[in-house]
């Protein structure tokens, strides 16, 4: 079959622009697969979510109580709006699990009779439900049981009530309620020391005395029904039972880190794709653009010869096709791979029953209809060019092109430059536009880069410098009731012990006007070293006023307070007394909403003459595991933790997740700087290359040639690298603004190794880019190139 | 007014003016003009006297300011882009002086480009044979000389079997001898295929070779001529 001519001379401009189009495609493609990966991670999360949440009955809101009466189910299940009412027992105990230098801790929820609870309801990976007959029976949360290897049949210690007891683990489990399974309290989860055990109701109420009892309650809404009056309305009914307040799913722990992890996948996911495909489409049109300039005679040519506009711009857009599928393709194969990756990083972090990346229809649709709609938009501006072009205009002579001595000229650089530097900063004048949509690629290329990064730099940050900052102990020591001040003398006596303090956590519900948030107020010591508050700007201890109390700047947000303003504190335990303290300022703290004020004020909230509920100590170095160990074996503790081993564990898996995230890209970020940079050279060897064997007939070596080559494009590095540092820290605050700040408000910090490696990473693409270009700079065929017309 | 039938091209009273910020610059002020079916017509005048204006809405490139153009009886004044694209496509044949040619494709190909899109066009290969170039069939322009380029392009005009031929100096950027070769394969085309030709030049002697030379100056027809015998293309001398 006998192609069209206008067929044949698109494949040759296809075969003399492959480089070209091979360096589009793969920007074009990373844009594709980072849109498929990112966004089909996102879905993929949401919609296993929904269908877990769904399908095991997730409640929808949760209460905690000291003792209420069976009886109050039935009434709370009557509230307008409420479904279905599950009552349970919610109790921590310590597992002395062996082999493990620290006791683990377990949530342990009790199950009905029947198994089944009508919320929450678990799903059995291996084994079976504890049965009512068996009081030692136990179902264990899949990830403890994989950290210890534990399956059916196998034994865990349980300290129930007092009293040490090896239960049976009968079935391995997930439940909705853990998909992300953190001890409250703390940094990160620790499937190694953090469990959560599932066993027969009435086995629980009898080693807890709360028979006939319940002291958590989860329930279902019925459709359509408001959150906000069902929280209220089991609020009203719980009050006098000792409840700490109903909350919904937003702030259900798992629930809320998992939403929070969302909403981060979703900010990169709706930022990342726009770089690579604002890309691909300056690169389009700067390379479209260049092709029609050089054929502009050619076009008017066949216009002239009866083609009609359209046939021209359907040409030209056959090019951008051929940029365009094998791109999609690469790009949708890419982020299926990708894809996998990413949901395979969050299958270790989430425990989800069926978990898999899935890429539907309707994603690659719209990942091809945006990635379409970038090259399309990219080349039109240049097919316009073409379409727009007279057909008399293949009758005149070409004109020159035009140069003028532009502005870098006329403020001196020219005049130190040389006649090299000057042809360099004349071409970069002459477009500046090109130089500066250049430069805002590679800035973007880096600037990804710095995204892919900055989180690890800012936990890092906060690790090492906050978190240290603040929490100055080796040890911290909980204790199972508050006890009085006089141990923390004891413990300041006690052998290895450097400095004691002591420390009082009071849970109470802080109210502003009509806002309202449950916090802590944290009792400090007002000399205390061992625990500091650090100002909003960072860097300067706050002394701790005796006159009031200092919020952290989170809490102040939320609850709309200014310095000066006075909150109502109410004590959610105990007889629950309110305090009306003045607001004496803000601490700077990434995690938490938090109240500090002196031992003495928290004493008045309690009535109990400054009891505390947990010391800090200071260690002598190399005593720190004896401390501990005798610490662990006095009955009245409940924890001793060590901040850090918990900093270096959340280093530790950030670490391995980060170096995933920090290879893809880079290696993304490589491709659209060398597919900028190498566009550029192409553009300028071939546009000049009349000129350039020009030089080389009247003697200039090819350094010198190449210098006036690459000169414009050292600029543009040059000029995106500050550019490209500034934006990744903007994008990074961006980003920030997205994440819950509730549960995470960390610093933006950039680490200077980032920048650098950041800067290099463009350095070497560029050069190797350069390199490749110049290859054919050596290939400059003299007598060919001044043979043929411009 | 109707044109004669026997004409091929004619316009009446045909002004262009350009509009270069505040100035106007008149390129073709009032010219009556005619083509004859199998004429041959030479086209001269100082540079700027307005020729390639003149040709160029002829050839429904370009639009006039003022006046009627017709083609073969029907008028193409007045006609839009998509109208002149089909005048062009079906019965125009340009030949440029820079060849224009589509340095991607072989001299084949590039007459191909106009037998793609021709209702009853010539083969390829038969173009090219009768401007003599049958056997540089899959040369690539950057491989024929400006004659030979020139000649293919002259190829790919007369492909389609146009009723009309214009060419807008077509020797201009080539040698004598060259040159010759050239105008004597424009001239076989007129006489083989009976197609209206109009030439543009400098080169006042190729007038001999015209049956009519009609000269411009300043955007007016100066003057007119019929030649009594027309001298082949091969006798001439500049
Ligand atoms: N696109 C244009 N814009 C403005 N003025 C134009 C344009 N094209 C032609 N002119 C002017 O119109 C006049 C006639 O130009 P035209 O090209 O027809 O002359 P010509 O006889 O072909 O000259 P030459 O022999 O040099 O090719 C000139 O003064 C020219 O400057
Ligand atoms: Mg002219």
């Amino acid at each position: 079959m006998r192609l069209p001519a206008l067929t044949r001379k698109l494949l040759r401009d296809v075969a003399r622009l492959k480089g070209q189009i091979v360096t589009i495609a793969i920007v074009l493609a990373g844009g594709v697969a980072c849109f498929i990966a990112l966004r089909g991670t996102c879905d993929s999360l949401e919609r296993a979510r929904a269908a877990y949440y769904d399908e095991y009955r997730f409640a929808d809101v949760f209460a905690r109580v000291e003792r209420a009466p069976e009886e109050l189910a039935r009434r709370i299940e009557r509230l307008p709006g409420v479904g279905v009412v599950q009552t349970r027992i919610s109790e921590e105990v310590t597992l002395p699990m062996e082999g493990l230098g620290r006791p683990a801790y377990a949530r342990l929820l009790s199950l009905p009779a029947s198994g089944e609870p009508e919320t929450n309801a678990l799903r059995v990976i291996a084994g079976r439900l504890p049965r009512g007959e068996r009081d030692d029976e136990v179902a264990v949360l899949e990830s403890f049981a994989a950290a210890h290897g534990l399956c059916p049949g196998d034994h865990v210690p349980v300290v129930l009530g007092g009293n040490l007891r090896r239960m049976r683990v009968v079935g391995v489990v997930l439940s909705p309620e853990f998909v992300y399974a953190i001890r409250p309290g703390a940094l990160i989860n620790d499937p190694q020391r953090y469990a959560v055990l599932w066993m027969d109701r009435s086995a629980l109420a009898s080693a807890f005395q709360l028979g006939g009892a319940f002291n958590d309650v989860t329930l279902r809404l019925q459709p359509g029904a408001s959150e906000g009056e069902v929280l209220d309305g089991v609020d009203r009914m719980l009050a006098p039972y000792g409840s700490d307040g109903a909350v919904g799913r937003a702030h259900q722990i798992s629930n809320q880190i998992l939403t929070s992890e969302l909403s981060q996948l979703e900010g990169i996911a709706g930022m990342v794709p726009l770089v690579f495909l604002g890309v691909a489409a300056f690169l389009m049109n700067m390379v479209l653009g260049r092709v029609i300039t050089l054929q502009r005679a050619e076009i008017a040519a066949l216009k002239a010869i009866g083609y009609t506009n359209f046939e021209v711009g359907r040409h030209y857009l056959g090019l951008v096709s051929i940029v365009m599928l094998p791109g999609a393709l690469v790009g949708v194969w890419g982020g299926w791979m990708l894809g996998r990756v990413i949901v395979g990083l969050y299958t270790d972090l989430f425990m989800f029953p069926d978990l898999a990346f899935a890429m539907s229809p309707a994603l690659v649709a719209s990942a091809l209809l945006i990635s379409g709609s970038a090259a399309v938009a990219g080349a039109l501006l240049a097919v316009r060019k073409a379409v727009r072009l007279p057909p008399a205009e293949a009758m005149r002579p070409p004109s020159p092109t035009r140069y003028a001595r532009g502005v870098l000229d006329r403020i001196g650089l020219g005049a130190l430059a040389g006649p090299s530097g000057k042809m360099v900063l004349r071409e970069v004048a002459r477009r500046p536009l090109r130089t500066a949509l250049s430069s805002l690629g590679i800035a973007g290329a880096i600037a990804l880069i710095i995204l892919g990064h900055f989180g690890l730099d800012s936990l890092e940050s906060y690790l090492e410098g906050t978190l240290r900052r603040e929490q100055r102990q080796d040890l911290a020591v909980a204790f199972v009731h508050p006890v009085s001040p006089r141990v923390v003398g004891e413990l300041a006596r006690a052998p290895g012990v450097v400095a004691a303090e002591g420390v009082r956590a009071v849970p109470v519900r802080a109210r502003h006007g009509h806002l309202m948030r449950d916090s802590v107020v944290m009792g400090l010591p007002p000399d205390g070293t061992l625990r500091k508050l650090v100002t909003r700007g960072g860097g300067h201890d706050v002394p701790l006023p005796d006159d009031g109390v200092l919020l952290t700047q989170t809490l102040g947000e939320i609850l709309g307070v200014q310095v000066g303003d006075r909150i109502d504190l109410e004590v959610r335990e105990g007889d629950r007394r309110l305090v009306r303290p003045v607001v004496v300022g803000f601490v700077d703290e990434s995690v938490g909403l938090t109240i500090y004020a002196t031992l003495d004020l928290v004493a008045e909230l309690e009535d109990d003459l400054g009891a505390v509920s947990s010391v800090l100590l200071r260690v002598e170095p190399g005593r720190l595991a004896a401390v501990e160990d005798r610490l662990r074996r006095s009955p009245f503790v409940i924890d001793v933790s060590d901040l850090r081993d918990d900093i270096q564990r959340m280093r530790d898996l950030n670490a391995s997740v980060m170096d995933i995230w920090t290879a893809i890209s880079v290696s993304l970020s490589a491709s659209i700087i060398f597919g900028v940079v190498y566009n550029n050279a192409r553009i300028s060897l071939e546009s000049r290359s009349r000129e350039l064997a020009t030089l080389r007939v009247l003697g200039l070596t090819r350094r010198e040639i190449s210098v006036i080559l690459t000169g414009g494009l050292a600029l543009e590095v040059a000029l995106a690298i500050p550019l490209g540092l500034w934006l990744g820290r903007a994008w990074g605050a961006l980003f920030m603004r997205n994440v819950d700040q509730e549960t995470f408000r960390w610093a933006v910090v950039i680490a200077a190794r980032t920048y650098t490696g950041a800067a290099a990473v463009a350095l070497l693409a560029a050069a190797a880019s350069a390199l490749w270009v110049r290859r054919s700079l050596d290939r400059l065929d003299l007598i060919g190139v001044l043979k043929t017309r411009e | 007014m109707e044109a004669a039938p026997s004409l091929v091209l004619a316009c009446r009273d045909l002004r262009k003016v350009y509009r270069m910020g505040e100035v106007d610059v008149v390129a073709l002020d009032g010219v009556d003009f005619a083509l004859g079916r199998g004429e041959l017509l030479v086209l001269v005048g100082v540079s700027g006297s307005g020729k390639s204006t003149l040709l160029n809405i002829l050839g429904g490139l370009d639009v006039p300011s003022d006046g009627r153009v017709f083609f073969e009886g029907t008028e193409l004044t007045g006609a839009d882009d998509e109208l002149l694209t089909r005048y062009r496509r079906k019965h125009v044949g340009f030949v440029f002086q820079f060849y224009n040619l589509v340095s991607s494709l072989t001299a084949r190909e590039n007459v191909a480009l106009v037998t793609d899109i021709a209702d009853d066009p010539l083969e390829p290969e038969e173009a090219l044979s009768l401007v003599g170039l049958g056997d540089r069939l899959d040369h690539f322009p950057a491989q024929l000389s400006g004659g030979e380029q020139q000649r293919v392009a002259i190829a790919r005009a007369v492909a389609k079997r146009p009723s009309v031929l214009l060419c807008d100096e077509p020797t201009g950027a080539l040698d004598f001898k060259t040159g010759i070769l050239v105008l004597d394969v424009i001239e076989r085309v007129n006489r083989e295929l009976r197609t209206a030709t109009a030439v543009i030049t400098h080169n006042a002697p190729i007038a001999e070779m015209a049956d009519r030379v009609v000269t411009l100056s300043d955007g007016r027809v100066q003057s007119e001529r019929r030649v009594e015998h027309r001298a082949p293309a091969s006798s001439l001398r500049w």
